[in-house]
C-alpha cells in the first residue's frame, strides 16, 4: 500500500500508478494534453507539472510514479505560471479561429486556455500558415490548429496498429501527415479522431453541422455492424445522429471503433429507407397501407397453412435484428403457423461450424472473451483476415504481437503484416495438406491428451506425406519446424477461426483439421462472425434444430418445456434449412416465405438459381428498412425500423448479451412488432408491451437466459454462461469426411472481404461508400500477367452459375490462383458466380475456391 | 505483355547489404536508419518510393519509415547534385568567416544554401557544427573532410569535384 | 605528461592494430582478464573516473546498476555522436587511435557482463565509419572481440551504427531510441537505461573519451590513475580549443587544468594579440564567461563554482571582433534546428528566442525584446523534457547577463554595433 498526500489529501493506492491517476483517483483534476488514458506515458506537453516535495525540479503527473510518502501540489500560484507559459507557447502559432471550429466547446486547449490564460499574445512573428485539408473522405485535418500532443500518433500505430499516420520532420518544423503527405490511405478507424484534443483532426460528416453543446441525446448502444458488438454512444440533435463515438472503458471495444461503427451510421437516415409497407398489384410493388398490408400477409397465410399445412411456410431470421426480433419470429413461426421451418444466413459457415465445433469441445467453446487474445501468448490465425471481418478483435491480435505474443497464420493475413506474423501460405490448393501435417507434426511433438476418444480416433486416422508436400510447396522444412514448434511450445494458445475456412469446398474437414490442433494444443477457439446479431439469432432458435436457449429440438424434454410455455405442441421434426428452403420453393412443396431483415439473393450463391425458386413462391414476404434484390421480388414489403429505432439486446461472438437503445425516433415498427400484428391477424393472439416485455419472456422460456433482465445487462458483463445451465457431454461421434481433391490450374473465386463495408448497412453509409465506392476485382500481378491483364481492365467474370463485370486492382496480397470479388454491391456480388454445392457436414456452401474464367472486355473509362 | 508499373527497386546488391544489415542487430527496425542510407545510395535521395522499398524489406510501416527518416539531417528528402557541399556555419566556423564563405559560393556558382547548381554539379547543404572546429571554417564535401577554408583554397578544392 | 589517450596519433598509420600493438596496445586486455569483472570495477571507483560525455557520472556507479542487473544480454554503447558545438575531441580518437576505444570498450563489456556492443557514430564522421569498421575486423581477426575473445571464453561482438544528423542523439535515451530504429526523442526516465535500456535490456552509455580511458586506467591500476589531475576527477582529459587562438586543436592535459593556461600557455593566446571578448568553456550549451572570469580549473567539479561548465571540455575563444549578438543568435538557430519536438516549452521556445535575437541583430529590434528573451527563457527553463531546452535558454540568460549592453547598443543603434565582423 502506497500513501501520496496531493494537495493536503491523503491518498491510498493498492497498486503503482501516476501521480496524475492518483490525483484522478481522488478526484483532483491536472491538466493534460498529450496524456490519454489508452495510450502510452509521453510527458510532452509539460501542462500536467507540478511540484513535489524534496524535488528540485517540477515533475510531470502523468510520467511520475506515486511514491510512499511523496507529497504533491498541483495548483500553486507558481504553477499557474508556468502552466500559463505552456499556452503561451502552444498558442504563439495557433490560429485562434474558435468561432469557426468544430471543437470549440469541447476543445482542451480552449478550456485550459480559459482557465490559466494568457489573454494576450507577445508573439510578434507570422503564424505558420497550413491550409485545411479536405482530401479525406471522412476526416478533415485543420494541421494548424494541431499542438502536437501526438495522441493521434500513438493510438495509429501504438494501439491501431495501422500506422498510417507519422510525425515528420522534427522541432517547430514537426508536423502530423499521413505517408503521401495528403490522403490517408489507411484503415479509417478514426481512432485519431477520438483522441485528438483540438480540431486539428475531426469527422467531415458532421463538419460545421452542431455545436458540441446543441446535442440532445447521447444514447448508449451497441454497433449494428459485426459480431464483435462494440458499445457506441450515438450523439444525437433533432432526431438525427450527429455522430457515433465510442466509449472508453467498455469492456468490448475500450475507446476503439472501426471505419464501419464510426462512419457507417447515415444508412439510418438515408432518402432509400422504405417509409410505407409495398404490395404487389398488377405485378408491380405499389405503397400502400400498414392495415391492408398486414391484413394481407395475415390472410394469404392462413390460407396456404390451411391448405398446404405449416411446414408450406417458412421463415429466413436476421443477424441485423435483435434478440426480441429473432425471438418473436421463431415463435411465430413455431407456434402460429406450426412450423420449425426457420433458418438464417448464419448456415453459411457460422451455425455449422459452431455446432462442430461445440460437439467436441463441448457448449459455449466458442464464446472467448475477446479482449482475451491480447493475454494470450499464441495466436494461431486460420481462415481469413480478422482485422477486416472484426476489426477491434483484430487489435486484440495486434496487441498480441505487440505485448511479445507469437502471430502464426495460415496464409498471408494483410492487416497483420507488420505485426511479425510466422506465416505458412502453401497456396489455396495445399492447404488442408498443410493441416494435415500440422496434426501429425503436433501429434509427434506432444501426443494425444486422452481426453476426447471420439476426437482421438479421428485425429489417428489423419495421414499425410509430409515429404511429398514439403516438396511440392513452396515451404521449407525449417519454416514448418519452426511453425509447430511455435505452437508446439505454447501455454495460452488461441485459434482465430475466419468464415473463409468455412466457405470453401472440404471445410468440414479442415475446420476438424483445426479441431484437431486445437485439441492437441489445448486452445481456446474464436469464431469470427461478420453480423452484430449472428450468434444471437441462434440463441434465440432461429435455426430448423434448434429451440430457444440454444436448445436441440430433438431433446423432447426442451421441447415439451417450449409447448408449456407457449401452450401448444411443437413439430418434432426440424424444419428446412435455408437451402433446402430455396429447394423446396423450386420443386414447389414450399409456398410461402417469410423473410425478415435478410436478403437470400444477394446473400446466398447463385442468384439466379434463388431467384428463379423465389419467383415460384405463392407469397413472398420482405421485411427490412431498403428494398433489397429479394425485397424487389415480393409480394409483400413491410418497411421496418432499424438498429437506432428500436429497443433490444444483440449478443456477440462472445457471447455476451448487450442493450440496444433507441437513438432517434421514427414512424414505424420494430421487426417483431409487425411480427406480432400478423400473429395478432391471424390468430388474435400475442401480445407485448414493448422489447421488455418480449426479453422478460425469452428470460422466463429459455433456460440460457434464466431470470436475465435488462438492468443487469445494463450493467454490462452479462456473459456466457450467464447463469443459465449450458450443456455438457462429450460428443459419440465426429463426423470427418476427407473430400475429394480439387481440379488444379483453374483461376477460382475467393470472396474479398471488405474492412469498409458488411453489405446492405455500408452500401447505404455515404461515408463508407466514399471511402470504399465500387466493387473491383483483386487479381496477383503475377496472375495479370498470366492472364494479359492490367490495372485498369475492365474483366468479365463468369462461372456456372453466373457472371459479374468488374475493374481490375493489382494487388500482392492476392492469392496466385485466386480472383479476390467482394459480396458488397449492388449487381457485382461474388456471391452469384458460386454454386449451392454444400459442405456434407457443415452444410455451408463452397463458395471460394468456385471456378471461374477471366475475359478481358475493355477498360475502365477515366 | 503488360506489366507491373514501373518502381524503384533495391538493387540485388543493395537487398543483400540490407540483409547483412539487419543480421546485427535483434530487431528488424533497428537496421532502418542504416537501410535508409543503403536507399539513399541507391536513389540519390529519400523518394517516397524509396521508403516504400525499405519499408516493404524491413517490414516497418512506411508512414513510420518516413517519419523516423524525416527525422534526421542527414537523409535528403529531394534529389541533389552530383556533389554536396555541406558547410559547417556553427559559431566556431562562422567566427572564423564561414559566412563569408556562404556568399562565395553564391557569386561563384550561384549556389544557395539548400540548393542545387543549374548544371546539377553541386548542391550546398549548411551544416551544424560537423567537429572541425580546430580547423575551421571546414566542410565535407561528399564523404571528404576539408578544413582551413579560405576564400581561395575552397574554389581550388571545389574545382576538383567536377 | 604524455599523451594516453592521443597516444601515437602521430604516427600516419595509427590505426592499424599492428602499430597500436607496437605501443603497447591490447596488453591491457590480456590484463583484465585476470581480474574478475568486480574487481575492474573496483578499479574503476578507485580511479574516480568520471563520463566524458558532459554530465561527468561517475562510471563505476553506472556499471555497478547495470551489471547488477539480472537480464541478459546486456549492452555497451559508445556514445561517439559528438555533436556539441565546438567539440571535435572524440575525432582523433575515432580516426586515428580506434583500437584505444575498442580495448576500453573490449575491458568495458567483460567487466560489466555485456555480450553486444556498439559504436553509436554520427553521421557527420563518414570518415570514421569506414576506419572504424576496418579496425573492429582486425579485432575479429585478433580475437580482441568474438565469442571467445582471447581464448577467454568471453563473448564480446561489437559494431558501428551510424547515426544520421541529430544532436539530441547524444543524450543517452535518445541515442537508445535512435539505434533502435526510432527518432531520436529522449524517453521517459525512470526506467534507467542501466535497467531498461536498448531492446528494453540492461544498457551503459559511455562516451568515446570515457571508454578510451579504460586500457591506460587498467595498466596503471586505480590508484595511480587517481592521482593524475583534480583531486574530485582525476585523469586526462582532452580539451578542444577553437576560434580566435594562435593554435586551436586538441590538447591532452590533466584535468583541471587551467583554462587561463589553456588559452594562453598551450594555445598560444588570443590570435594576433588581439583583446579577449568571451570564452564558451564546454562548448555551446555552456555558460558563456566574460574575459575576467576564466580564471578557473577546468573540471566537472570546480566549473560550476565559477558560472559555467565543463561539459565536453570545447573552448570557443572569441576575441573582439565578435558580436555577441550574432553568436548568441547562432547558437539559437543551433537549438532551434536541433529541437526533437518532444516537448512543448523547447520546440516552441527555441524558436521564438531565435527569431526575436534575429531581429535585434539584423536593427529591427524594439524596446522590451531583451526583456521578452528573458521571460521566455525563464518559461523554459526547468520546464523542458530534457537538458538540451534547458540548455538553450540558459545560453540566453546568460549572454544577456554578461553582455546586456551590448543587446541594448543594438536595439538603440537599430544596427549591428561590433565592428570588424565577417
Ligand atoms: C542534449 C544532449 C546532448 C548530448 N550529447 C552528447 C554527445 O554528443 N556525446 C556524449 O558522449 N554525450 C552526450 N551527452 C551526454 C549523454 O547523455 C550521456 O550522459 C553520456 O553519453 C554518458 O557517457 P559518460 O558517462 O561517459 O559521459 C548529451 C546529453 C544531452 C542532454
Ligand atoms: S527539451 Fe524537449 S523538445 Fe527539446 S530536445 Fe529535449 S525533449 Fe526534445
Ligand atoms: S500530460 Fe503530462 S506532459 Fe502532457
Amino acid at each position: 500500500m502506497i500513501t501520496v498526500t496531493i494537495n493536503g489529501k491523503e491518498i491510498k493506492l493498492e497498486k503503482a500508478v501516476t501521480v496524475l491517476e492518483a490525483a484522478r483517483s481522488a478526484g483532483i483534476k491536472i491538466p493534460t494534453l498529450c496524456y490519454h488514458e489508452q495510450l502510452e506515458r509521453y510527458g510532452g506537453c509539460r501542462l500536467c507539472l507540478v511540484e513535489v516535495e524534496k524535488m528540485p525540479r517540477l515533475q510531470t503527473a502523468c510520467t511520475l510514479m506515486a511514491a510512499d510518502g511523496m507529497i504533491v501540489r498541483t495548483e500553486t500560484e507558481a504553477i499557474a505560471d508556468v502552466r500559463r507559459g505552456i499556452l503561451e507557447f502552444l498558442l504563439i502559432n495557433h490560429p485562434l479561429d474558435c468561432p469557426y471550429c468544430d471543437k470549440a466547446g469541447e476543445c482542451e486547449l480552449q478550456d485550459l486556455v480559459e482557465k490559466y490564460g494568457p489573454t494576450t499574445s507577445r508573439f510578434k512573428e507570422k503564424k505558420r500558415k497550413v491550409t485545411e485539408n479536405l482530401q479525406d473522405p471522412v476526416i478533415v485535418r485543420n494541421m494548424e490548429r494541431c499542438v502536437m500532443c501526438t495522441r493521434c500518433v500513438r493510438m495509429c500505430e501504438g494501439v491501431q496498429g495501422a500506422a498510417a499516420i507519422g510525425v515528420i520532420n522534427r522541432g517547430g518544423h514537426s508536423h502530423i501527415e499521413p505517408f503521401s503527405g495528403n490522403k490517408y490511405d489507411c484503415e479509417y478507424c478514426g481512432n485519431c479522431v477520438s483522441v485528438c484534443p483540438v480540431g486539428a483532426i475531426m469527422s467531415r460528416l458532421h463538419r460545421h453541422s452542431y455545436r458540441p453543446w446543441q446535442v440532445k441525446e447521447k444514447v448508449e448502444t451497441v454497433c449494428p455492424y459485426c459480431g464483435v458488438g462494440c458499445t457506441v454512444v450515438a450523439q444525437v440533435r433533432d432526431d438525427v445522429i450527429k455522430r457515433v463515438i465510442p466509449r472508453i472503458g467498455s469492456p468490448v471495444n475500450n475507446g476503439m471503433l472501426c471505419s464501419r461503427g464510426r462512419f457507417g451510421y447515415e444508412f439510418v437516415g438515408h432518402p432509400d429507407r422504405l417509409t410505407a409497407p409495398l404490395i404487389r398489384k398488377n405485378g408491380v410493388l405499389e405503397e400502400t397501407t400498414w392495415e391492408e398490408a398486414i391484413g394481407f400477409v395475415a390472410k394469404r397465410l392462413t390460407e396456404i397453412k390451411g391448405k398446404h399445412g405449416g411446414n408450406a411456410v417458412a421463415g429466413i431470421a436476421s443477424p441485423r435484428c435483435t434478440n426480441e426480433d429473432n425471438y418473436i419470429f421463431q415463435k411465430f413461426l413455431r407456434v402460429t403457423l406450426g412450423t420449425n421451418n426457420i433458418d438464417s444466413t448464419a448456415r453459411m459457415g457460422y451455425a455449422g461450424a459452431q455446432a462442430f465445433i461445440e460437439n467436441i469441445f463441448g457448449q459455449g467453446a466458442t464464446g472467448n472473451i475477446i479482449s482475451g487474445l491480447a493475454n494470450s501468448d499464441t495466436v494461431l490465425v486460420v481462415g481469413g483476415d480478422p482485422t477486416t471481418v472484426n476489426p477491434i478483435l483484430g487489435l486484440q491480435i495486434r496487441a498480441c504481437s505487440r505485448k511479445g505474443g507469437t502471430i502464426l497464420t495460415i496464409g498471408h493475413v494483410r492487416g497483420l503484416q507488420h505485426f511479425s506474423p510466422v506465416e505458412l501460405d502453401p497456396g489455396a490448393m495445399l492447404e488442408t495438406t498443410l493441416l494435415e501435417c500440422l496434426v501429425l507434426s503436433l501429434l509427434d511433438r506432444k501426443g494425444l491428451p486422452g481426453s476426447n476418444p471420439a476426437l482421438e480416433a479421428k485425429i489417428k486416422a489423419v495421414h499425410a506425406d509430409n515429404a511429398e508436400f514439403l516438396k511440392n510447396s513452396c515451404i521449407t522444412k525449417e519454416g514448418l519446424a519452426d511453425f509447430v514448434d511455435k505452437l508446439g511450445s505454447s501455454g495460452t494458445p488461441a485459434v482465430v477461426i475466419g468464415k473463409d475456412l468455412l466457405q470453401t469446398a472440404g471445410s468440414g474437414y479442415r475446420l476438424f483439421l483445426v479441431c484437431a490442433i486445437n485439441y492437441i494444443v489445448n486452445g481456446r477457439v474464436y469464431l469470427l462472425s461478420d453480423h452484430a446479431n449472428e450468434q444471437g439469432l441462434l440463441d434465440m432458435g432461429c435455426a430448423p434444430d434448434l429451440l430457444p436457449g440454444y436448445r436441440p429440438l430433438s431433446y423432447a424434454e426442451f421441447r415439451k418445456r417450449y409447448e408449456t410455455a407457449w401452450k401448444t405442441p411443437l413439430p418434432e421434426k426440424p424444419g428446412l434449412n435455408i437451402f433446402e428452403m430455396i429447394g423446396a420453393a423450386e420443386n414447389g412443396t414450399l409456398k410461402a416465405l417469410y423473410v425478415m431483415g435478410e436478403n437470400p439473393v444477394f446473400n446466398l450463391p447463385d442468384a439466379a438459381t434463388v431467384t428463379a425458386s423465389l419467383k415460384k413462391l405463392e407469397l413472398l414476404v420482405v421485411q427490412d428498412i431498403f428494398l433489397t434484390e429479394t425485397g424487389r421480388l415480393a409480394d409483400v414489403v413491410l418497411p421496418a425500423l432499424s438498429w437506432a429505432e428500436k429497443d433490444g439486446t444483440f449478443t456477440n461472438m462472445e457471447r455476451r448479451i448487450q442493450r440496444v437503445r433507441k437513438a432517434v425516433n421514427r414512424e414505424g415498427m420494430a421487426d417483431w412488432q409487425i411480427i406480432t400484428e400478423v400473429a395478432r391477424n391471424m390468430s388474435g393472439k400475442a401480445h407485448y408491451t414493448g422489447a421488455v416485455a418480449v426479453f422478460e419472456e425469452i428470460a422466463r422460456v429459455s433456460p440460457l437466459h434464466r431470470d436475465l433482465s435488462y438492468d443487469e445487462i445494463e450493467q454490462g458483463n452479462v456473459i456466457y454462461p450467464y447463469k443459465g445451465e449450458p450443456l455438457r457431454g462429450s460428443a459419440e461421434d465426429i463426423a470427418v469426411q476427407k473430400p475429394a481433391a480439387a481440379a488444379e490450374g483453374t483461376i477460382s473465386l475467393a470472396i474479398d472481404r471488405l474492412l469498409f463495408h458488411s453489405g446492405t448497412l455500408s452500401r447505404k453509409s455515404p461515408a463508407l461508400i466514399k471511402i470504399y465506392p465500387e466493387a473491383v476485382a483483386r487479381i496477383h500481378p503475377e496472375t495479370a500477367v498470366s492472364l494479359s491483364l492490367a490495372e485498369g481492365d475492365v474483366i468479365r467474370i463468369s462461372s456456372q452459375s453466373g457472371k459479374i463485370e468488374l475493374p481490375v486492382v493489382l494487388d500482392r496480397h492476392a492469392g496466385r490462383s485466386s480472383v479476390l470479388v467482394p459480396n458488397i454491391f449492388e449487381g457485382t456480388g461474388a456471391l452469384r458466380l458460386a454454386g449451392m454445392g454444400l459442405d456434407p457436414v457443415l452444410k455451408a456452401p463452397a463458395i471460394n475456391g468456385t471456378p471461374v474464367t477471366i475475359e478481358r472486355i475493355g477498360k475502365v473509362t477515366p | 505483355m503488360n506489366t507491373m508499373p514501373e518502381k524503384q527497386m533495391l538493387s540485388a546488391a543493395a537487398l543483400k547489404e540490407i540483409q547483412d544489415i539487419r543480421k546485427n542487430y535483434p530487431t528488424a527496425r533497428a537496421a532502418l536508419l542504416p537501410a535508409l542510407y543503403v536507399a539513399q545510395r541507391e536513389f540519390g535521395w529519400l523518394s517516397p518510393e524509396a521508403y516504400e522499398a525499405v519499408s516493404d524489406h524491413l517490414g516497418v510501416p512506411k508512414a513510420i519509415a518516413r517519419g523516423v527518416g524525416t527525422f534526421y539531417a542527414m537523409y535528403k528528402h529531394k534529389p541533389l547534385g552530383r556533389h554536396v557541399v555541406q558547410l559547417c556555419t556553427n559559431v566556431s566556423c562562422m567566427i572564423l568567416g564561414a559566412e563569408r564563405l556562404v556568399d562565395l559560393l553564391k557569386n561563384k556558382y550561384g549556389l544557395e544554401p539548400g540548393g542545387t547548381t543549374a548544371d546539377n554539379r553541386f548542391s550546398l547543404v549548411i551544416m551544424e557544427c560537423i567537429g572541425a572546429c580546430g580547423t575551421a571554417p571546414a566542410m565535407l564535401v561528399n564523404d571528404d573532410f576539408h578544413e582551413n577554408l579560405t576564400d581561395k583554397n575552397i574554389i581550388e578544392i571545389l574545382e576538383r569535384y567536377t | 605528461m604524455e599523451n594516453v589517450l592521443l597516444k601515437n596519433i602521430e604516427n600516419p598509420n595509427s590505426a592499424d592494430i599492428k602499430e597500436y600493438m607496437a605501443v603497447g596496445g591490447y596488453v591491457s586486455l590480456a590484463k583484465a582478464f585476470e581480474k574478475s569483472p568486480k574487481e575492474i570495477i573496483d578499479e574503476v571507483k578507485k580511479a574516480g573516473l568520471r563520463g566524458r560525455g558532459g554530465a561527468g557520472f561517475p562510471v563505476a556507479m553506472k556499471w555497478t546498476f547495470a551489471s547488477g542487473d539480472p537480464k541478459t544480454p546486456k549492452y555497451l554503447l559508445c556514445n561517439a555522436d559528438e555533436g556539441e558545438p565546438g567539440t571535435f575531441k572524440d575525432r582523433p580518437i575515432l580516426e586515428k587511435n580506434p583500437h584505444v576505444l575498442i580495448e576500453g570498450m573490449a575491458i568495458s563489456g567483460y567487466a560489466l557482463g555485456a555480450e553486444y556492443g556498439f559504436i553509436y557514430l554520427r553521421g557527420e564522421y563518414p570518415a570514421a565509419k569506414h576506419i572504424l569498421d576496418k579496425a573492429i575486423a582486425q579485432a575479429y581477426e585478433k580475437g580482441f572481440l568474438g565469442e571467445n575473445i582471447a581464448g577467454n571464453g568471453v563473448r564480446f561482438h561489437l559494431a558501428v551504427h551510424q547515426g544520421a544528423g541529430a544532436y539530441i542523439c547524444g543524450e543517452e535515451t535518445a541515442l537508445i531510441e535512435s539505434l533502435e530504429g526510432d527518432k531520436g526523442q529522449p524517453r521517459i526516465k525512470p526506467p534507467f537505461p542501466v535497467n531498461v535500456g536498448v531492446f528494453s535490456k540492461p544498457t551503459v552509455v559511455n562516451n568515446v573519451e570515457t571508454l578510451s580511458n579504460l586500457p591506460y586506467l587498467i595498466s596503471i591500476g586505480g590508484e595511480a590513475y587517481a592521482k593524475i589531475g583534480s583531486p574530485d576527477c582525476p585523469g586526462p582529459k582532452i580539451y578542444c580549443v577553437s576560434g580566435h587562438v594562435e593554435r586551436p586543436g586538441v590538447y591532452e592535459l590533466p584535468m583541471g587544468t587551467n583554462l587561463r593556461d589553456i588559452i594562453y600557455t598551450h594555445c598560444g593566446g588570443i590570435k594576433g594579440g588581439r583583446k579577449l571578448k568571451a570564452v564558451i568553456p564546454g562548448g555551446i550549451s555552456t555558460p558563456v564567461l566574460p574575459p575576467d572570469k576564466i580564471d578557473c580549473a577546468m573540471d566537472f567539479v570546480n566549473m560550476p563554482k565559477h558560472g559555467s561548465m565543463l561539459g565536453s571540455g570545447a573552448v570557443i575563444v572569441m576575441d573582439e571582433s565578435v558580436c555577441l549578438v550574432k553568436v548568441c543568435y547562432r547558437a539559437l538557430k543551433f537549438f532551434e534546428h536541433e529541437s526533437c519536438g518532444k516537448c512543448t516549452p523547447c520546440r516552441e521556445g527555441t524558436g521564438w528566442l531565435r527569431s526575436i535575437l534575429g531581429r535585434i541583430e539584423q536593427g529591427t529590434g524594439a524596446e522590451g525584446d531583451i526583456d521578452l528573451l528573458l521571460s521566455v527563457a525563464a518559461n523554459m527553463i526547468g520546464k523542458t523534457f530534457c537538458p538540451l531546452g534547458d540548455g538553450a535558454a540558459s545560453v540566453v540568460q546568460n549572454f544577456i547577463k554578461h553582455f546586456r549592453p551590448e543587446f541594448e547598443e543594438h536595439i538603440r543603434a537599430q544596427a549591428c554595433v561590433v565592428q570588424g565582423q565577417k
